[in-house]
């Protein structure tokens, strides 16, 4: 039976009429021996965002009603997020996909047995190989334990390496800035410190809930934190703002780095003893005044030489953060160098490993598998990553894939719970991408917009109802375990997917275990068996941290302000400042769109989730903010219809919120809208603007990312 | 007592009393039995073991998480929410301020809407929490009109299509248990907390002095109005700033 959505959904509306004849009997005594019932709490793993925080799902009658932090897990602390609560929703979502299906049409599937659907996937994945070798074929996941163990096993068996993760739309800038400076990506630490520069970071509104209660325990003792940011967010609105035009923060952090030098308030001995190319970069530095920079970030030079003094003072209890996605994880052409000058400024603190300064931080680590494992191939990616893009990092370019997609070049893919097709920028290209494909796997929990782009929809049960690898987390080891029984029988776990899938592609001998004896083995040598961690959830257990100065993870084994690799790739060998790609200057009517998280919401994936959604409902926060003196200057009102244009011709049109709280230049538009998957009607009735509808596809010089803010559009009152 | 009778007090107090002890862990004897008719020292404070939700305004990230949390704990329908928000923006680009406060039932010492409510459904906890019966409540909307916070809201129940008063009923079933409200348990940055009233309103005025030296009109909210409040506020600016204090 071929079923689109209108099906899909009356299929299921015969569990509501099974429920409301049940009414026929006793219900007062019903509800007492419901309401006597135990409730059991299982330690499990949160699903909703990529930080699987720690927690208990609280059950009563075989049903989860409510969820509380982990208090062993690094990452919740006790506590959770709005959208952990909100995300129970997920487990009994009419838009699950509950079957395997198969593709017969545009959005139309017809359900399949696996036997089938394994066979068929295996047959035309073979072909693909056979026709176009490993190189056209590849793996997109969010790359956790599960996605890696069993994933990347899966793919190397078949010989492919083009494995990618959602980095090039997160922040790829980011680590890529970091590892060729500092050696590695590395925290704050927050609690501690007594002068905070945050450069678009919000823990308010991209949380994890252990951040945010560093965060406020910083502020409740009185430290300084400054808030840099184009919008008064809500970190900023309980620490000082500092509104910076988009796209400069750059030029800010290279101006703070003048005056720490030319004031001579920077750690010598650091600089001395473990850095290197300290003078190529004092060399470029003088021009870099606060006066320049104010030209450019609109930061008044006076408060540019407060900040640094600010940070001076309090070192090395000071540290600039280096935030996630927020201001330059795959923002602008400039992002990865904006993330090595806030490298830069860190090692002119001499914070490295000090109370209050930045911490590069050992995690509990797992036994390594004993079992038989495929060769890593070495073979060219078919993504560009270390030919066309050589620093690009291991998390792979989704959307220079699906560019070589149109043109012949990658043939088939398997994406899991994993949504590019809404979450990359240009949906268009990713669209018609993935329509040149010759084979898409989705192996999902929902009918997400790039599983009604698959030719099989491969169906997984939600994070309540099944179990999957250990992971170390910070000190603390932890895993999924399964809270209730599956809600749809046909569903299966990606283990049990790929170990199905790796039979049919004569590999399964790489799979010869069960999840459990995996498991077992990742916890070899630990204290505690799986059977204590499957009760516990999360087990915090001591990791010795570096003290001092350790050797860094550079070619040099020392902090890298001139970095060799990217004098040789033909990149700047120590960050100086350039503009975005599409400039800074803008026409009266135009505005540059970047988008960003709030607290309820993860992604493009929750706007369907009734509570979350009554969030914005109620608060009214699916709007576009424009800043009040330009909007009145276009004759827009609080509430209103705008058109936004790109250069290109494409538009979308959203509602918007006149404020004070943003910089004139900018556009800001919530991040977790717009969802283009029928199967979210709340979604869809919620509305809202997605920009990535309209922001071309890019890819940026140095690490590739996608330049998700390189989007400047002329706004017009509809 | 203010409105509050003698006989609900009592009764409220002789559920509540046995549980308090176990919220703060100290002497049965101190605590199992709520001191009915003395004061404190201050005169302000009638029973000893009076409890208090803190909230400090000046450590919300505006998450909503609490809300969230209070939904999932108390059951509640998607569109009843417990806790509130409300906003001010003040200022001009750049020199802009947002303050926010929650508004949520604010459990007065001296509440209208227990001695107004015309079938008793309102009654004070020994900790000082206003409690609803839900069940007997008949959604009549009076207690609305004489809370000084405007804060029921009356709203058919889903299923039934009765008309009921939701409000925040300071997670009683939990507090009997010795367990936190879920706002407090769940908040991510220590903006909510629970304690003892004399806890709760010390760690509000330590905080308001600190804040003073960068908010001169930081205050505590709650200590006297209404006979004093359930729900400490520490906000950063005068109470009349915020649209639902008084």
């Amino acid at each position: 039976m071929a079923m689109d959505r209108r099906t899909f959904f009356r299929s299921t509306a015969g569990a509501a009429v099974a429920v409301a004849a049940m009414t026929t009997i006793d219900m007062r005594a019903w509800a007492q021996v419901v309401e006597e019932a135990p409730v059991e709490l299982k330690g499990s793993l949160c699903n909703v965002c990529s930080s699987h925080c720690g927690m208990y799902i609280h059950v009563k009658n075989g049903r989860p009603w409510k969820v509380t932090g982990h208090p062993d897990h690094s990452r919740s602390r006790g506590k959770l997020c709005p959208r952990a609560h909100g995300g129970l929703y997920w487990i009994y979502d009419p838009a699950r996909a509950k079957t395997p299906l198969k593709r017969v049409g545009e959005q139309e599937f017809e359900q399949i047995s696996w036997e089938q659907a394994t066979d068929e996937i295996a047959e035309r994945l073979k072909r693909v190989l056979d026709q176009h070798g490993p190189q056209a074929v590849f793996y997109g996941h969010n790359p956790r334990r599960s996605g890696v163990v069993y994933g990347n096993r899966f793919m190397h068996a078949l010989g492919v390496n083009t494995i990618q993760t959602h980095n090039a739309a997160c922040n790829t800038a980011r680590v890529l800035g970091l590892a060729h400076t500092f050696g590695s990506s590395y925290n704050a630490d927050w609690a501690n410190s007594d002068y905070l520069l945050f450069i678009g970071r919000n823990m308010g509104e991209g949380i994890r809930t252990s951040t945010a209660l560093a965060f406020g325990e910083a502020i409740a003792r009185g430290a300084t934190v400054v808030c840099v940011d184009p919008r008064l967010n809500e970190s900023a609105a309980i620490a000082e703002w500092v509104p910076i035009r988009p796209g400069t923060d750059m030029a800010l952090l290279l101006a703070i780095a003048n005056v720490l030098v030319t004031e001579d308030l920077y750690d010598k001995e650091f600089i001395n003893t473990h850095t290197i190319g300290f003078h190529r970069f004092e060399r470029v530095l003088p021009q870099y005044t606060p006066e320049w920079a104010e030209e450019l970030t609109t930061i008044p030079a006076d408060r540019i030489r407060s900040i640094a003094r600010g940070l001076a003072a309090a070192a090395p209890a000071a540290a600039v953060d280096t935030g996630w996605k927020g201001a330059f994880g795959a923002a602008y052409a400039n992002s990865t160098d904006t993330a090595r000058a806030v490298a830069y400024v860190n090692a002119l603190l001499g914070n490295l490993n000090k109370r209050g300064g930045i911490r590069i931080s050992r995690g509990a680590s797992l036994a390594s598998l004993p079992f038989q494992a495929p060769e890593t191939p070495t073979g060219p990616r078919g993504d560009g990553v270390g030919t066309d893009y050589p620093l690009a990092t291991g998390h792979g370019l989704p959307h220079l894939s699906m560019e070589k997609a149109q043109k012949g070049l990658v043939k088939a893919g398997i994406i899991r719970h994993h949504n590019p097709l809404r979450t990359i920028p240009d949906y268009d290209h990713m669209l018609a991408g993935y329509r040149s494909l010759d084979l898409l796997v989705v192996i999902e929990t929902h009918m997400t917009e790039t599983a009604l782009e698959a030719d099989y929809i491969l169906p997984e049960p939600s994070f309540a109802e099944r179990e999957e690898v250990i992971e170390a987390t910070g000190p603390s080891i932890c895993m999924r375990t399964k809270a209730i029984e599956k809600v749809h029988p046909e569903t299966k776990s990606f283990d049990e997917i790929i170990t199905l899938l790796a039979n049919k592609m004569g590999v399964g001998r790489y799979f010869d275990f069960t999840l459990d004896e995996l498991n077992e083995a990742l916890l070899s040598g630990q204290p505690f068996s799986l059977a204590d961690l499957r009760e516990a959830g999360s087990i915090e257990v001591s990791v010795d941290q570096p003290e001092g100065v350790p050797e860094l993870n550079t070619p040099s084994g020392k902090f890298e302000f001139y970095s060799q690799r990217f004098a040789d790739e033909g990149f700047n060998g120590v960050a100086e400042w350039y503009p975005p790609e599409t400039g800074l200057q803008l026409r009266e009517n135009e505005f540059r769109v970047v988008h960003g998280k709030q607290a309820y919401h993860s992604h493009c994936a929750t706007a369907n989730i009734p509570m979350l959604a009554q969030v914005t409902k109620d608060y009214d926060t699916n709007r576009v903010w424009l800043n009040a003196e330009r909007a009145a200057n276009l004759g827009i009102s609080d509430g209103d219809y705008v058109r936004f244009t790109a250069p290109d011709g494409r538009s979308g049109e959203a509602r918007v919120k006149v404020t004070e709280r943003i910089h004139p230049d900018m556009a800001f538009a919530p991040g977790a809208y717009g969802n283009r998957t029928p199967y979210f009607e709340l979604s869809e009735k919620l509305g809202g603007f997605n920009p990535h509808d309209i922001t071309a596809y890019r890819s940026e010089p140095i690490v590739g990312h996608t330049m998700m803010s390189e989007l400047i559009v002329e706004v017009k009152r509809v | 007592m203010g409105r509050v009778s003698r006989r609900q007090f009592l009764k409220a107090s002789g559920f509540a009393g046995a549980a308090t002890a176990l919220v703060t862990g100290t002497a049965a004897a101190q605590t199992v039995s709520p001191n009915l008719e003395g004061t404190s020292e201050n005169g302000q404070n009638p029973a000893t073991n009076r409890m208090a939700m803190l909230m400090d305004n000046s450590l919300c990230v505006n998450c909503h998480s609490c809300r969230l949390a209070c939904q999932n704990e108390n059951k509640l329908p998607v569109t009843e929410k417990y806790i509130r928000f409300d906003y001010i923006e003040t200022g001009r680009f750049p020199n802009v301020k947002r303050l926010l406060n929650r508004h949520s039932c604010m459990h007065c010492e001296e509440a209208p809407c227990i001695g107004v409510c015309p079938v008793n459904a309102l009654e004070k906890g020994a900790e000082g929490f206003t409690h609803t019966d839900f069940e007997t409540c008949i959604g009549c909307g009076v207690c609305l009109h004489v809370c000084p916070f405007e804060v029921p809201v009356i709203s058919e129940e889903a299923g039934t299509g009765k008309p009921k008063m939701y409000k925040c009923n300071g997670c009683r079933h939990l507090i009997a248990a010795g367990i936190a409200p879920a706002c407090a348990t769940n908040c991510i940055t220590g903006a909510v907390q629970y304690g003892t009233w004399d806890e709760m309103r010390a760690k509000a005025e330590e905080r308001v002095a600190k804040l003073r030296a960068t908010s001169p009109g930081a205050n505590v909210y709650g200590i006297d109005e209404q006979g004093g409040l359930g729900l400490l506020l520490v906000l950063r600016t005068p109470p009349a700033d915020y649209p639902h204090l008084v």
